[in-house]
This record gives structure tokens, C-alpha cells and sequence, in this order.
């Protein structure tokens, strides 16, 4: 198992580390990104962007002046 | 109000990529039955280099996807944008130079690919000077679209919005890097990648079209239309907000499980499987999200048949968004590839899912763009059922013809040679490709009776304009 996990650090490329940061940094980024979303106290300001697309057929021409 | 909405937006645009995608529907589709029957009856290929299959299949996907798919999310992108940003696009000059750009983009790829101009890259054939063309027309749209939502009076940017940015964005980036080639002549170039790489960066390209231009784009024109046509909200703004991120941070994952059992490194490779198969939870979870839209009003399909396309197109999306990551395992993928089973799997795609949400969301804007009602509904049902039979008869043709085709080349007798040659593999598909011709038939004849319902729509509400009490007045 350690050997399946092992790495060469010192073998690393630029590329290999712009790779590995990026990949990491995205994996943090979609956790922050499910807390947020399905934290309870954001329930509501996130829902009530539901409506948008339902709310143009009521509008007048100066109803969002 | 009709009237207002139609001075306050830029309607005209819309409507003119409205038809323009519905035109593009038939003829692409049709070049699609031609080239499906070619491959069951050869004959039609009439012994003539420019109809023959291998010059027509780029034409038939181009046509498929950057004229029908390209007019259909720039009619709804351009549309949803102003609607739910509350404001005219940003530029009525630049939209009208996208129009035209894109279908002069669309004439010379008629004109080229059936002469053999070609870069050989698959869903990028067409030749560098296109590409550069095609490149500039899309950051015209793309600078439209940021710039509408850069000046909305709404605080909030509705998430077909995101879906739409991510698509343009990305769509940038793979074409631009995909076509990197150097010229040698006027209709000539050479990729600048070679080898493994090539391959990579094609297939980087080739399913992130999939995933940001037919995904992403088209789950735009669901959060819009779906809610819109439904009269209901979304239902659950949270989980399409997590459907985006993670659809947007995993596509790019996947293009090396095209490329299983290649030169490609082995681990690429697994790892493009692996993010596929996580890749349907967000699939499911925004096909869920679409279709619980109707939670507590079904019976609205009963009676709305655009709905119906909506909401089917979403089974087909769930569907192929299952199939997809499961074909990618590499023990499936090892029965799978270079079999029929994937065109079965892209059309179910194709068919199922990106052409019938375009043509709900297309009946949606023939409707509000002219304020009329359909000139036909029961000839949208029509056109929805010839669509759901001619794609299970294409899906089905190509699931049983695939997987047969796997099965006969890797099949080995007790003397450890194969069981049938190539040929006989060919023979054993003819049944199977004469359905897939009469499925395509069935779907296209779909196609033109839509777009005798949009003519004759156009038509009843241009002449209840000209004839309405303050026209006669006037």
C-alpha cells in the first residue's frame, strides 16, 4: 500500500505541481461550495432566486426602472 | 404589453436564430439519414467523392451541432439573458455580426467539408481560416452575453446565466487550443501537437464540446424554459447551484476515457473513468431538480406537449448520463469502444436529450416571440412522438449492433484464433443499420413537421398583425 501511495517529490515538474495545486485547490473549493449551499442559513437567499424566470411575465415595461 | 416587451428587448435577434435553428434542424438530420443509409445500402453513395459517407459525416455533425445546437443556445441564451437580466442586450450591432458570422461559418462548412477540406479532428474538422472565424464570432457573442449581465438592473445572476458563461468561457479556451495548427496552404494545416498528445488534446476537446457546448449550454436552456414552461419555480435552487459547480469543475476530467487502452498513460485514463462515474451524481442530481419542477402539477403533461419535450429530454439527460461513465469503466470500455454501442450512447444524447429540450424551448420562444399560440398543437404531439420513436428505434439499433460487434471481435475458438473475420462482423450489422436508417427517418420527419408548425404559426400571427383593428386603422 505505501508503495502504491509513494511519491518521487523530488522527481516533480512544473507542470506536475501547477497540476497537483490546481486539483487540490478545486477539491477545497466544491467542499466550501456544498457547506455553503446546503448550510440551513442560506436556505432562504438561495431560494428565493427560484422565481426569476416567472417573475418577467409580470413585468411592465418600467416595473425594474 | 406584447409591444413594450418587444421595444425594451431585442426580440428580432432571437427570432431570426429561432427559425434559423429549426431550418438547421431538418437539413442536418436529413444529411444524418442519408449517411445512416449510406452505411446500410452503399449504393448511396453513388460512387461520387463529395456524397460519399466519409466527406458527409462531418457535415452532418457540424450541421447538427454548430448550426441547429449553435442558433438554438444562442436563440435561448440571448433571449433568457435579457429576460431575466431585465435589460436589452448590450449590443443589437455585435448580436446581428453573430448571426450573420456564424451562418456564413455554417455556408462555408456546406462548401468545404463535402470537397474534403478537412483538419481530420474529429468535431473540428473545418480548416484554420474557419477556425479563426468561428473564433472571433463566438468572443463577439460570448463579450454580448458578459456584457448584458454586466449592466443588469437585477442584483442576482440566474443560473441559467452561470450555465450559459461556463459554456462560452470554456468553449473559448478548448476551440482556440484544439485548432492550434500551422498553415501550408490556403485550405491546408497541420495540428502543432502530434502523437499521444494529439490524441489527448482532441479527445480534451472532443467531450468537453460535449459537456460545456451540449451539457452545459442545453442545462441552460432547462433552467430557464423548464420553470417558464411549467408556470412553477425550480424546484430546488440550491441543488442546481451545486448541479453547476460540480458539473463545471468535473467535465474537464473526462476526455482520456476516450482514449482507454491507447498509448495514453494508463493512469489518465483511470482517472477519466473514475471522475465519470462520480460525475452522475450532479448529472442526476440536475435531471432530478428539472423533472421534480412538475412535483404536484403532472398532470400538466397530459395536456402541454412542449412540456412533454422538457421533461422527456431530461429522462433521455439522466439516461445518457448514466450510460456514459458506465461505458467508460474500463472493463466495459473494453467491450465498448470502437463498437456502435457509442454512437447508440451519443445519439441518446444527441436525440434524446439536446434536441428535444432545444425543440421545447423553440416551440416556448415561437410563441412568446410572435404572441400567438402553436398553428398546430396536435401537431407538436405528433412531432413529439415520431421523436421519442425514432430515437428508441436509433438508441435500440445501436445497443444491439454494438454490443454484437464487441462480442464477435473479441470471441476466440479452441485454437485461440478469431471466431469471425472483419467482414462477417460487417455483414452481421446490416440489419441493424437498415433500423437505424428508418429510426433516423422517423426522428427527421419529426423535425419537418415542426417546421411546417413554426411556418404556419409565423405565418397565422403575421396576418392577425396585419389585420388587427389598429393595423385597419392605421
Amino acid at each position: 500500500m505505501s508503495d502504491y501511495f509513494h511519491t518521487d517529490w523530488a522527481a516533480m515538474t512544473l507542470n506536475d505541481w501547477a497540476g497537483l495545486i490546481i486539483t487540490v485547490g478545486v477539491f477545497f473549493l466544491m467542499v466550501w461550495a456544498y457547506v455553503y449551499t446546503f448550510n440551513p442559513k442560506n436556505k432562504e437567499k438561495l431560494e428565493s432566486q427560484r422565481h426569476i424566470p416567472l417573475d418577467d411575465d409580470n413585468e411592465s415595461e418600467d416595473s425594474r426602472q | 404589453m406584447q409591444a413594450s416587451l418587444d421595444q425594451k428587448y431585442n426580440f428580432d435577434i432571437v427570432k431570426w436564430f429561432t427559425v434559423a435553428s429549426v431550418i438547421y434542424l431538418v437539413v442536418g438530420t436529413l444529411v444524418g439519414v442519408l449517411i445512416a443509409s449510406q452505411l446500410a445500402w452503399p449504393v448511396l453513395n453513388f460512387d461520387t467523392a463529395e456524397l460519399s459517407f466519409g466527406r458527409l459525416r462531418p457535415l452532418h455533425t457540424n450541421a447538427v451541432i454548430f448550426a441547429f445546437g449553435g442558433c438554438a443556445l444562442m436563440a435561448t441564451s440571448f433571449y433568457s439573458v435579457q429576460r431575466t437580466c431585465g435589460v436589452r442586450l448590450w449590443s443589437d450591432k455585435l448580436a446581428w455580426f453573430v448571426f450573420i458570422g456564424w451562418n456564413l461559418i455554417i455556408v462555408s462548412a456546406v462548401i468545404t467539408l463535402p470537397l474534403g477540406l478537412t483538419s481530420g479532428k474529429e468535431y473540428a474538422e473545418l480548416e484554420w481560416p474557419i477556425d479563426i472565424a468561428i473564433a472571433v464570432v463566438w468572443l463577439a457573442y460570448g463579450l454580448n452575453f458578459i456584457m448584458t449581465i454586466a449592466t443588469r438592473k437585477t442584483s442576482h445572476i440566474y443560473v441559467s446565466n452561470w450555465f450559459f458563461l461556463s459554456m462560452i468561457i470554456m468553449i473559448t479556451y478548448l476551440h482556440v487550443v484544439n485548432s492550434l495548427a500551422i498553415p501550408v496552404s490556403a485550405f491546408k494545416s497541420y495540428s502543432v501537437f502530434s502523437g499521444v498528445q494529439d490524441a489527448m488534446i482532441q479527445w480534451w476537446w472532443g467531450h468537453n464540446a460535449v459537456g460545456f457546448y451540449l451539457t452545459a449550454g442545453f442545462l441552460g436552456i432547462m433552467y430557464y424554459f423548464v420553470p417558464k414552461q411549467a408556470g412553477r419555480p425550480i424546484f430546488s435552487y440550491r441543488l442546481s447551484v451545486i448541479h453547476f459547480w460540480a458539473l463545471t469543475f468535473g467535465y474537464v476530467w473526462l476526455g482520456a476515457h476516450h482514449l482507454q487502452y491507447t498509448a495514453l498513460p494508463d493512469w489518465t485514463g483511470s482517472l477519466g473513468a473514475a471522475v465519470s462515474l462520480a460525475m452522475i451524481i450532479p448529472s442526476w442530481g440536475g435531471a432530478v431538480n428539472g423533472m421534480m419542477t412538475l412535483s404536484g402539477a403532472w398532470d400538466k403533461l397530459r395536456t402541454d406537449y412542449v412540456l412533454r419535450f422538457l421533461i422527456v429530454s431530461l429522462a433521455f439527460y439522466a439516461m445518457s448520463t448514466f450510460e456514459g461513465p458506465v461505458m467508460s469503466a474500463k472493463s466495459v470500455n473494453a467491450l465498448s469502444h470502437y463498437t456502435d454501442w457509442t454512437i447508440g450512447h451519443v445519439h441518446s444524447g444527441a436525440l434524446g436529450w439536446v434536441a428535444m429540450v432545444a425543440a421545447g424551448a423553440l416551440y416556448h420562444l415561437v410563441m412568446k416571440l410572435w404572441n400567438t399560440e402553436m398553428f398546430s398543437a396536435k401537431l407538436v404531439n405528433l412531432h413529439f412522438w415520431l421523436a421519442t420513436v425514432g430515437a428508441v428505434i436509433y438508441i435500440i439499433a445501436m445497443w444491439v449492433s454494438g454490443i454484437m460487434q464487441g462480442l464477435m471481435w473479441r470471441d476466440y475458438d479452441e485454437f485461440g484464433t478469431l471466431t469471425y473475420t472483419f467482414a462477417e462482423s460487417v455483414a452481421a450489422m446490416h440489419p441493424y443499420y437498415a433500423m437505424r436508417a428508418v429510426g433516423g427517418l422517423i426522428y427527421w420527419l419529426g423535425g419537418a413537421v415542426m417546421l411546417y408548425n413554426v411556418i404556419m404559426t409565423i405565418r397565422q400571427a403575421s396576418s392577425a398583425t396585419n389585420t388587427s383593428p389598429a393595423t385597419a386603422a392605421a
